[in-house]
């Protein structure tokens, strides 16, 4: 099941560059690269003549792509130019183009209707590029269904037990008050600790010589855009209502992409409000996550292998599940609210 | 070990907001309401005995959304 009528994230933007690169989106393949003036371009990347991927070619004169095939060239609007030794080029000689747009340092595509492409719906990843935040993104690549990834995002729970020995611990678990707000766009997860001896890192970043009141919250926009928001202030400072001062804050952002049914594009980045200019800091909170996310990866592939093995065994949800049973509701109510769409318009076109 | 665990569900559409449904980690569903007294009781002709509270319709429709 793929939402095509939302934008993804394709690549980091700065693996984009001349030289063709091609990577698989909602089961289609996809090359990318960048013109002369820098604009980003994505065809199909399937020559229709031999069905070579095209990303296996390279760029020749005037931005047109050439397959290492035979050399059928085809332009940035998809167009076949030329086709070596005929004068004659098949009107059905083009490729597939998407549209891609350069923000927040990733780049993202539409893989839906284009006539739906409307790059003010691309959700705000701005502390990629915002000053007064340090930040670094990383792309893992998940040998899982995408929604394995969603559900684990918005489920604080698991940081006791996968994460035991990196970022998590019991007192997540035991002395958890979560609140799961189904939104009509989204889900938020929420869940405050209030007036608690702050964790050694926390001290160790923030400086806290008292108890603090901490924050975890997690929003959640289909199709699988997830942006966790934590951070904590000394406590009584009016956090809760809002008042953030005197603390620290992070912003764990993530966009899964589906490369297939079992596969994603797994896109996710780390970001501070302390010390944002500070290259050693921005890599020391980023590694801590990342030995973190490596762990949630293992968990998502040996989860996808049982899954294939039998995709019929039976599953008990538990509370802990809550935001992740809300999020995948919501996606599959997209999902047939698009099929529907399709339908209708297809019948219309009849 | 009894694990204190709670979530809080609120269910929101574009008109109406739940609130609120309590799953505990002792597997009940909490239901946030308004206690029935005695006079409903007779006015309404409900059973005698037992704790009740009349919740808002909301309610029942995020139960029947989110469980």
């Amino acid at each position: 099941m793929f939402l095509r009528n939302y934008w993804y994230v394709a690549a980091s933007g700065s693996d984009i560059t001349r030289k063709p690169f091609g990577r698989i989106i909602l089961g289609e393949p996809v090359v990318f690269y960048r013109t002369a003036d820098g604009t980003p371009i994505a065809l199909e990347d399937r020559c229709p003549h031999r069905r070579l991927p095209l990303s296996m070619g390279k760029l020749v004169s005037d931005d047109v792509l050439q397959c290492h095939y035979h050399g059928l060239r085809f332009d940035r609007t998809g167009a076949c130019v030329r086709v070596p030794g005929q004068d004659m080029i098949p009107s059905d000689a083009r490729v597939k183009r998407y549209t891609v747009v350069d923000r927040y340092k990733w780049l993202w595509i539409w893989m839906g209707d284009p006539a739906k492409a409307d790059p003010a719906k691309i959700p705000d990843y701005h502390w990629f590029d915002d000053p007064n935040w340090g930040a670094q993104s990383d792309y893992l690549h998940a040998e899982c269904n995408w929604q394995l990834v969603n559900d684990n995002l918005l489920d604080l729970t698991h940081l006791a037990f996968v994460h035991e020995t990196t970022i998590g611990n019991m007192a997540l678990v035991e002395h958890a008050a979560v609140r799961v707000q189904r939104t009509p766009t989204g889900v938020q997860v929420t869940r405050w600790i209030i007036d608690q001896p702050a964790p050694p890192a926390f001290v160790k970043i923030g400086g806290f010589t008292g108890n603090v009141d901490r924050w975890q919250i997690i929003d959640f926009q289909p199709p699988s855009y997830i942006r966790l928001d934590v951070g904590a202030t000394p406590t009584g400072t009016g956090a809760p209502e809002g008042r953030r001062v005197g603390g620290i804050q992070m912003r764990n952002l993530n966009a899964m992409t589906p490369e297939t049914e079992t596969t994603t594009h797994y896109f996710w980045g780390q970001a501070h409000d302390f010390q944002p200019r500070n290259p050693e800091v921005t890599e020391r909170v980023f590694q801590q996550i990342k030995t973190a996310f490596l762990e949630d990866v293992a968990v998502f592939s040996a989860q996808q292998k049982l899954i294939d093995l039998d995709p019929d065994a039976p599953q008990i949800d538990i509370n802990a599940d809550s935001g992740g049973i809300q999020a995948r509701r919501i996606n599959a109510r997209l999902y047939a609210e698009e099929q529907a769409s399709k339908t209708a318009a297809a019948t219309a076109a009849e | 070990m009894a694990l204190k665990f709670r979530v809080e569900l609120v269910w929101q559409d574009e008109k109406d907001t739940a609130s609120s449904i309590y799953l505990t980690g002792d597997a009940r569903v909490v239901l946030q309401g308004k206690a029935i007294t005695d006079a409903e009781r007779a006015q309404l002709s409900l059973p005698a005995g037992g704790a009740m509270i009349s919740v808002d319709r909301a309610v029942i429709r995020a139960i029947k959304e989110m469980l």
